[in-house]
């Protein structure tokens, strides 16, 4: 069975071909999301950036699969020495003179290793059922 | 087999137990009714719940109540959150950087804005 992914949202008051820049420049990534060496917004292309916490650093490694200027880009994300892929799209959506923004991270549950940082990411399959059911029940009980 | 709360819920039935008796506690038989697999392949995704901590089978009589017992979900929904706080960190980044970059914008082109900003609050 899929498992169902990690969606997040968000509104910005800019247009959505300011947003795409901001997600597609290399010089304005930076600013906000990670530093990388080169960047274009093509299917296939691959780009790497270093990240995570002060104990540990992960080489990230992404490859384009979806392209769709203004509207939607979508790109694999994996580390390096890890198995597994997960898949992180951007969807833009005009709303007057704002953008919503949609955040759909997949695949979360195919990081399957024994490295104590990812133990965890194995098991997560239903992660949404937990947020949205049972911690809600929980909670509310 | 591990058995720990990640292990709980890895398998889609298992969810869909939890799920049923979060509702209301059932016995064995009621929870199994629900389901097209086996009546003891059922009772093993109860066994490894209930090792896992997440359901507490209660004898009553006769019967056996599946109760769930949700608080190691609260370790889960932590794990969760750094995924969670990982994109907020990076879309507030951006709604910080759409922000200043803007305003860097308006200093040429600020009349224009302006008038944008004085039409929205009217409209509102």
């Amino acid at each position: 069975m899929k498992q169902e992914p990690f969606i997040i949202e968000r509104t910005y008051h800019a247009t959505p071909e300011k947003v795409w820049k901001a997600l597609t420049d290399k010089d304005e990534m930076k600013e906000w999301y990670f530093n990388i060496e080169s960047f274009e917004p093509k299917v296939g292309f691959e780009f790497t950036f270093e990240a995570g916490n002060e104990d540990k650093r992960y080489k990230h490694i992404c490859k384009i699969t979806d392209v769709e200027p203004g509207k939607k880009l979508r790109y694999s994300w994996r580390y390096e020495g890890v198995e597994g892929i997960s898949f992180v799209t951007f969807e833009l959506f005009p709303e007057g003179g704002s953008t919503k923004v949609k955040l759909t991270h997949e695949g979360l549950e195919s990081f399957k290793t024994d490295h104590p940082d990812f133990k965890r990411e194995s098991f997560m399959g239903g992660w949404t059922f937990i947020l949205g059911t049972s911690l809600k029940n929980y909670i509310e009980k | 087999m591990r058995r720990d709360v990640f292990q709980a819920i890895a398998d889609p039935t298992r969810r869909e137990i939890i799920n049923m008796i979060t509702r209301e506690s059932l016995n064995l038989n009621s929870v199994a009714e629900n389901f097209d697999i086996s009546r003891p392949a059922i009772s093993k995704h109860i066994k490894i719940l209930s090792e896992c901590g997440l359901l507490i089978i209660r004898q009553q009589g006769r019967e056996r109540i599946c109760e769930a017992n949700l608080k190691s979900l609260k370790e889960v929904s932590e794990w969760i959150g750094q995924y969670r706080e990982f994109w907020t960190s990076k879309l507030d980044a951006l709604d910080n950087f759409l922000k200043t970059s803007s305003s860097s914008k308006r200093k040429t082109t600020s009349k224009k804005s302006t008038l944008k900003t004085i039409k929205k609050t009217k409209a509102k």
